[in-house]
């Protein structure tokens, strides 16, 4: 009864979107109030209705209910529960109704909390979010549908895959998701604005908030994602140029690109129509990375084309989405007053160069995604774009926007005066000089595009650290002078030294992790040992373990350096008996100055395996941890940001209520 | 229970989305101009803000005023002259409110489940329970057969195979009949046997062992239909889908009217000639027993006029009567013919072409239910 419940559930949104999609848009052409209303209470019953299908089929996971198929075929009794839970959104049918579900949340956010956001513009917006909702429920409906039952049920559940039971990647599709989505309900502004005819200040800072929301929850869930890839997969590495990565990179680098220049429509009343042209290219772009991935075109052109009826839906809805959009903009943007005007030297052109510059990128990714695949499906032939494209076309493309990214913040709108700023920053220019340096002594020899990111690191963190110095006159008036101007300062602000540091102390993550990464791979039976980046390490003994669902071979290494004891590490290799597969538990040191990196696997040798041999990786990868201290600093400068005060202004009454727009429902 | 929440769920959904009603004409609206004029004072007073901080020079601060009291005076001059239209259009809203449930429950009714319960795994005791059993029970067989000296009877051995293949472990499967390819009563079946337990081991892909008992299986009965079919996939494994094809047709060729396993060889070549290209064959063509309209037949009676359809029809039965005569034994023939008649309004016939099947019935068993048909097509044309 209950999934049948989840499946009523889901139809009555449907129907509730078709009503969304059509009364308010055509209540806000008509100037009728009530139908322009109608969208607020739709919007929340859709989230009620999708929150409640998903709660019926996150319980039919709990219990086990076999009498689902999804169930079945994603989980198993034997399962610890938290997998089970997160069982719900690791199937094709279950993360579409994440998908939905999130997209019904943005909906519902912009409905309670948009009390700001004038009536014709909310109800537009609420319209075009229900088509978006509409096509992706039927989708769901009509062709992967999450309460197929069976009956009678089977014995027991297909065992998910091994590798998905990390607490890492449970929670990372919904934070990806939030993101992803995120961007739709900024494309439903976007859109509503074409329609009405008008962008100004006030429209970007309505859409702020959402731009804000969606970019600070797809950076967490990118650094989820990689976290998992470095820390599950035992690859050693956290990016891999993966089309899976790419997709989801993709919108992030046309979205930060999205809230930079909404920040100039914002203030400077310029920039309208490439804000809208890129808050219809980021959800493009999301939906582009929803069709790639859910279509299986990534496992092969051809699987996909003899069973092209999902890969088709989407595709259909992506190119309704798409062409219908950028139509819809080309008829209306050149209709748009122009704004502001600026000389090439001020805030905007920085602003302008991030943008370019950030579109550039967008497309290099973009290329070397979906090209594999075009060369698959035309030509027959399979080939791969891997890390050295990427690595030889993107990073030349990013080192020029941080360099530039540097002095943005320091130039004043609409005039600037570069000479003065760069003699604000030449401590820091002095500073950089010598970071090169040092970068170039410890790597003689080394990569010269690794000793440019280092400078170009130190030089972005010491300028946005100048930056703030400079607005809270930090050095230059009584330090409570500096706290009380620290204070003044909105907290969009701080938001922006935060990300803009975090983003300088991710390159050094970057850069130390790949340009100075050491590995050996050894082969030998328990007393071998290892010497890497100034550690010896020595395999003590390899046991075998029993696990809730596995059975584990886990080596003991102890860890020395200059004969002193530093660390006992543990990998372990896991077999799942029911999924009849392995996994690799690498055992990682981590500490600022870099993270010592240990798996093993049994040889592919049965002789050698007989003789207890076992093969063993170990890296050391410098610095690693800054990634993920630089992405705390990300995430953190979006909530800054998020929770200052002017988002909230422009309400006809003070509502006490709405403290944090990062939680958009109740 | 499940309709009573169904309906409660509708219903409240029907009563959210009426929900503006309530606040009828007294709706209050938020126009464009008075949220925007917010936005632009709160700009200012920003810039006087920052100005009062020192964060932004006096210069810098002129400027920001003077751009945003622009687009003030701008907004007012534009402000929104169409009056908004409050309390009408209740009804549209009333209906969609009314709609939504019932377009719900409509799309429900054509795509739910209403008649499958759910079952939680932990409910589920008893099945377990049974199936547990069944597992003890093939474990003491096991040990049972592996402590017999002799080695345990090969009837033994080949039904605890067949237990593990219904239990779903293929592997073990595999295994109890691997046991019993070098015993003298190795029959071609026991190999073929064995194939299919390894190759549903493997997911479907056809081993090298799996091939070797293959052709050891071919090798003691060549007709030996299992045998061939899984020879089939593993050419079809390897690329070579046309042979693999022809080797089903040569051995629905060699067949002497129809057989069970007929039918899987037909839909796999017709699979396979899908692939590559060839026309579909049909059961019909093996077994001529079983002719009924093919394909083509029915594309040609669409096409025709409402009398040619007629004589099409009579021409078909007329053929399967002719067939029934030549070799009354065929059951299902007579019942299919009594059915063509009764539908073609021709109770006579119909009735003893019923009676020939009655007469067939006596060595079918108590419980078949072609008995219920028979009975009730004669009680029924006598009434």
């Amino acid at each position: 009864m209950i999934p049948e419940l989840g499946q009523f559930a889901l139809l009555l949104a449907l129907v509730a979107a078709l009503v969304q999609s059509v009364l308010p848009i055509v209540g806000a052409a008509k100037r009728n109030v009530l139908w322009m209303q109608s969208a607020t209470t739709t919007a929340v019953l859709q989230l009620g209705l999708i929150g409640l299908a998903f709660a019926a089929l996150m319980r039919s996971f709990v219990v086990s209910d076999f009498t689902v198929r999804n169930v079945v075929e994603n989980s198993n009794s034997l399962k610890p529960m938290l997998f089970k839970v997160s069982g719900t959104w690791g199937s094709h049918e279950g993360s579409l109704l994440l998908w939905v579900l999130i997209l019904a949340l943005f909906g519902a956010g912009v409905a309670i909390m948009g009390r700001n956001v004038p009536d014709g513009l909310k109800a537009r917006t609420l319209s075009v979010q229900a088509w978006i909702s509409v096509g992706f429920l039927s989708f769901m409906l009509f062709t992967s549908n999450p309460f197929e039952r069976v009956f009678p049920p089977p014995v027991d559940g297909q065992d998910l895959n091994p590798l998905l039971q990390d607490v890492g990647l449970a929670m990372h599709p919904p934070l990806l998701y939030i993101g992803y989505v995120g961007f739709s309900i900024v494309f439903s502004f976007a859109v509503a604005a074409l329609i009405e005819g008008r962008i100004d200040p006030a429209w970007a800072r309505w859409v702020r908030p959402w731009t804000l929301a969606a970019w600070t929850s797809l950076t967490a869930g990118i650094a989820l994602g990689s976290w998992w890839a470095y820390y599950e997969l035992g690859w050693g590495g956290w990016w891999f140029w993966d089309p899976v990565e790419n997709v989801s990179f993709m919108p992030w680098l046309l979205g930060t690109a999205l809230l930079h220049s909404a920040i100039v429509t914002e203030k400077r009343d310029a920039f309208k129509s490439w804000t809208i042209l890129l808050a219809i290219l980021t959800f493009s772009l999301s939906l582009l990375g929803t069709f790639v991935v859910r279509s299986g075109l990534l496992t092969s052109v051809h699987a996909f084309a003899v069973d092209p009826e999902r890969g088709l839906y989407i595709l259909g809805l992506l190119g309704i989405t798409i062409v219908g959009s950028l139509t819809l903009y080309a008829v209306r943007a050149p209709k748009l007053e122009a704004g502001g005007i600026f000389a090439p030297i001020s805030r905007e052109g920085g602003l302008l160069v991030n943008n370019l510059l950030l579109a550039t990128a967008t497309a290099v990714v973009l290329f070397g995604t979906l090209y594999p695949l075009f060369v698959e499906a035309v030509a027959d032939d399979k080939i791969s774009v891997g890390p050295p494209f990427f690595n030889a076309s993107f990073i030349p493309i990013m080192l020029p926007l941080i360099v530039v990214m540097a002095v943005g913040p320091l130039l004043s709108w609409k005039r600037a005066d570069l000479p003065g700023v760069l003699s604000r920053l030449k401590w820091v220019a002095a500073l950089t000089a010598i970071a090169a340096l040092v970068a170039w002594y410890i790597d003689t020899g080394g990569p010269v595009l690794a000793v440019i990111a280092i400078a170009v690191a130190v030089w972005l963190f010491f300028a946005t650290l100048r930056e703030w110095a400079l607005r809270v006159k930090l050095g230059s008036a009584p330090l409570a002078e500096s706290w009380r101007r620290a204070r003044g300062l909105p907290r969009a602000s701080h938001g922006m030294t935060l990300a803009h540091a975090g983003l300088a102390v991710c390159i050094l993550g970057f850069t130390g992790s790949s340009a100075w990464k050491d590995e050996v791979i050894r082969f030998g039976a328990p007393g071998t040992e290892v010497s890497i980046a100034g550690f010896d390490l020595r395999l003590e003994k390899v046991e075998r373990l029993r696990g809730p669902n596995y059975f584990s071979d886990m080596g003991t290494f102890t860890v020395t350096r200059d004969g002193e004891p530093v660390a006992v590490m543990r990998p372990e290799r896991r077999s799942y008996p029911v999924a009849q597969s392995q996994t690799t538990e690498a055992a990682i040191r981590s500490t600022i100055a870099g993270d010592l990196y240990v798996s093993i696997t049994a040889p592919a040798d049965e002789e050698a395996q007989a003789a207890g041999m076992w093969t063993m990786r170990i890296l050391y990868e410098p610095l690693v941890g800054f990634i993920w201290l630089g992405t705390f600093m990300l995430v953190g400068g979006g909530l800054l940001s998020l929770s200052d005060r002017r988002l909230r202004v422009g309400a006809p009454r003070r509502s006490r209520v709405p403290s944090a727009v990062a939680t958009p429902a109740e | 229970m499940m309709w009573v929440l169904f309906g409660a769920l509708a219903l409240a959904s029907g009563l959210f989305i009426a929900l503006p009603l309530r606040r009828g004409a007294s709706v209050r609206s938020l126009g464009r101009s008075d949220s925007t004029m917010a936005i632009l004072r709160d700009q200012l007073a920003e810039v006087d803000r920052d100005r009062a901080r020192g964060l932004i020079s006096k210069a810098e601060a002129d400027a920001a005023t003077i751009e945003v009291k622009r687009r003030m005076l701008a907004l007012s001059r534009q402000s929104e002259k169409a009056t908004m239209e409050a309390g009408s259009g209740r009804g549209v809203l009333l209906v969609a409110a009314g709609l939504v449930p019932a377009l719900a429950v409509v799309l429900y009714l054509l795509s739910g489940s209403p008649d499958v319960p759910s079952v939680a795994f932990a409910d589920r005791a008893d099945e377990r329970a049974e199936s547990a059993e069944i597992a003890e029970l093939a474990g003491r067989l096991q040990d049972q057969l592996e402590s017999d000296p002799e080695g345990g009877p090969t009837e033994g051995w080949q039904l605890l195979a067949a237990v593990y293949s219904r239990m779903n472990r293929p592997a073990a499967a595999a295994e109890v009949y691997g046991r019993l390819l070098d015993r003298e009563d190795a029959t071609s079946a026991t190999f073929s046997l064995y194939a299919e337990a390894l190759i549903q081991a493997e997911n479907g892909i056809v081993t090298p062992d799996a091939e070797g008992a293959l052709d050891r299986a071919q090798e003691l009965d060549p007709s030996n239909p299992a045998a061939t079919f899984y020879k089939s996939v593993a050419m079809e494994q390897a690329g070579a889908r046309a042979d693999a094809r022809d080797l089903l047709l040569a051995r629905l060729d060699a067949s002497d009217g129809f057989q069970p396993w007929m039918e899987s060889f037909v839909a796999r070549a017709n699979l396979l000639g899908d692939q590559i290209g060839a026309d579909a064959i049909s059961l019909a063509d093996y077994a001529p027993m079983l002719r009924g309209p093919d394909a083509a037949d029915m594309a040609a009676a669409s096409e025709m006029s409402e009398e040619d359809r007629g004589a099409f029809i009579r021409s078909m039965v007329d053929g399967l009567a002719t067939r029934l005569e030549e070799n009354p034994d065929d059951l299902d023939g007579w019942l299919r013919l009594g059915r063509a008649y009764a539908v073609l309004g021709d109770t006579e016939k119909s009735r003893s072409a019923y009676e020939s099947a009655e007469a067939l019935l006596a060595d079918v068993p108590q419980d078949d239910p072609r008995r219920a048909v028979v009975r009730n097509a004669l009680g029924g044309s006598s009434e």
